[in-house]
């Protein structure tokens, strides 16, 4: 197999396992609703395999360092049998089990491809660029890639198309070799590192709270919130290909920080509830991905050996960073939401107080209204639903419309502060971005 | 020149940030209801349903404002005498203090509404009557079915 083909497998591989960070993300309302959970449980299908990946990935970086070759091999083929079992499972811990062994499999590949790049590539500098490219693409495609695998075939597919593709990837292995590093890992790069979980954190909110946004915000169908969130990993894909005109890597770094905390903070203030108003904001944070990403992975890895040991170490910092985003973000956003359910029926009973329609359809209206907010259980009612037998007149479409919107405002609203939040952890990333620049200075 | 980078970045970041504040970003979120101690918009009252409506509406900012409540709490809050309770607990008051509340903002609103000729003496007698006399749980149906109570 040649050099291109065997780069393709391992970059498949690699993208495979960090996609699946946020491949699940567009599927949450589903997994919600299949298991009758809430929002914080459901979140631990992808808090559990961050955190199983953050931990293992240092550990599964000194074996790879080793047997390169036999790590690949295992750690794929651990993935695709997790994944069989995430696609399988008939209950939510199952799934959680599954998840975790899928992050222990994704850990050992991931590291082991860096070792099996810097061998089909030739130099150190560009396997690592490869490296983190494909992690870049594959993390930001994850939501998109899920989504539309959910609507048109359900969210265990998305488990299931992933094992066969993983064992593909087995073929860029053919007759390779094990050949253990000799040197003794050193010291990892505390403040690129420390960046990469700050900014991974922040990116977190792009990806994770985009989606339910979208989805179970503004009821988008989730093949559709996929595509409108391809925003970011094409803003990402096309930033990466310009990146290295910008210049030296703490200012690309930096660069990167800056725009996907501007991208973010224009998400905390949404002036309105349509999906267009999202894709300047995701434009931003996707430039910014594309830079900060690849920027801090090769700060981190520059001029460093074993690369599996450091490589393991950035994995460990970014997946660190996106479980501190989402338990840091998942309980504001949760009682902001509570809080906003509360303002938005006190909204929509003024409305049908103040409305036009006849007094005694008021009541029939409020009753319909709050018998499908309690139904809806923790989900965004259709309060459209309610208007269904209602007379075809202007005075109902009026309150239709003002009782949707009002939903609209407290939904959008309660993400306001969560945005604002992960675009202050970016900004933060800055912090360790300069003293790792100070430290190459001196 | 190294730095330009971070200049066109924070110009990008804040640019878009601005502009959806200056959108309304800041002040996206659902309608603040009004305060029921302060007048509302006059509203016309044509029909008798319509009328006796407007006293009813007047009688719920009367004891919202009394309790110092919003207007829409209180309504939400007459679905049910164990929703009333809900209420009285969250306010730190009782169901008796909530009751007569409720009794005394109705009592006022019949009598302004018949001074100004809203209503007539007949139904001014039913409501206030109502207000006086009727238990609790009959109290609340009456005010939600009103309308077709009295007509």
């Amino acid at each position: 197999m040649g050099t291109r083909g065997r780069r393709g497998l391992v970059g498949l591989g690699i993208g495979l396992a960090l996609a699946d960070s946020s491949v699940v993300t567009l599927a949450l309302p589903e997994i919600l609703r299949r298991f009758d959970i809430e929002i914080p449980t459901v979140a631990w299908v992808l808090t559990s395999y961050n955190l199983v990946l953050a931990l293992a990935a240092v550990p599964a970086a000194y074996a790879a360092r080793r047997f390169p070759v036999s790590a690949f091999v295992v750690g794929t083929l651990v993935f695709a049998g997790a994944s069989l079992l995430c696609g399988l499972a008939t209950t939510f811990p199952l799934l959680v089990t599954g998840r975790c062994i899928q992050a222990v499999g994704g850990a050992l590949l991931v590291c082991a491809a860096l070792d099996l790049l810097t061998e089909v590539e030739g130099t150190d500098a560009r396997a690592v660029r490869t490296w983190a490219s494909a992690g870049i693409v594959g993390a930001a495609l994850g939501p998109a890639a899920g989504g539309i695998l959910t609507q048109t075939l359900g969210w265990e597919s998305i488990f299931l198309v992933q094992a066969p593709l993983a064992l593909v990837t087995l073929a860029a292995v053919r007759r390779l070799r094990n050949r253990p590093a000799p040197e003794p890992p050193g010291r990892p790069a505390l403040s690129a590192n420390l960046a990469l979980l700050l900014v991974s954190g922040a990116l977190t909110a792009a990806l994770f709270l985009l989606v339910l946004l979208l989805v179970d915000g503004w009821r988008v169908p989730p093949a559709a919130a996929g595509l409108i969130v391809t925003v970011m990993p094409l803003a990402a894909i096309a930033s990466g290909s310009h990146a290295r005109r910008i210049g030296s890597s703490a200012v690309r770094a930096a660069t990167g920080a800056i725009l996907v905390a501007g991208g973010l903070a224009a998400l905390g203030f949404l002036p309105g509830s349509g999906w267009g108003w999202t894709l300047v904001p995701q434009l931003l944070v996707g430039a910014g991905l594309g830079l900060a990403l690849a920027a801090l992975t090769e700060r981190a890895l520059e001029g460093r050996s074993p690369q599996a040991v450091h490589g393991g170490w950035t994995i460990a910092a970014r997946h660190a960073g996106v479980v501190l985003g989402l338990l840091l973000l998942t309980p504001i956003f949760t009682t902001a939401l509570d809080r906003n359910e509360d303002r938005a029926l006190r909204a929509g009973a003024a409305a049908v107080i103040d409305s036009e329609i006849p007094p005694l359809d008021k009541l029939a209206v409020a009753q319909d209204v709050l018998a499908l907010v309690r139904s809806a259980d923790r989900e965004v009612p259709d309060v459209r639903e309610a208007f269904d037998d209602k007379p075809d007149e202007p005075a109902y479409a009026v309150l239709e419309e003002t009782l949707v919107s009002e939903l609209d405002r407290a939904v959008t609203a309660a993400f306001s502060r969560p945005f604002l939040l992960a675009a202050a952890l970016a900004l933060l990333g800055l912090v360790p971005i300069a003293l790792s620049r100070r430290q190459v200075s001196v | 020149m190294r730095l330009a980078p971070l200049v066109v970045a924070v110009a990008l970041g804040a640019g878009l940030m601005g502009a959806y504040v200056a959108l309304g970003g800041t002040s996206y979120e659902p309608t603040p209801v009004a305060d029921p101690c302060e007048p509302r918009p006059e509203r016309p009252g044509d029909g008798s349903g319509e009328r006796v409506e407007l006293v009813l509406l007047a009688a719920a900012d009367e004891t919202a404002c009394a309790l110092g409540v919003s207007r829409e709490d209180l309504v939400l809050a007459l679905r049910s005498v164990d929703d009333l309770d809900a209420l009285a607990q969250e306010e730190g008051r009782s169901r008796d203090e909530l009751e007569q509340a409720l009794r005394d903002g109705l009592e006022r609103a019949v009598d302004e509404a018949e001074q100004d000729g809203l209503i007539g003496d007949r139904t001014a007698g039913v409501l206030g009557f109502a207000a006086e006399r009727f238990p609790l749980g009959l109290l609340l149906s009456a005010l939600r079915g009103a309308s077709s109570f009295l007509n």
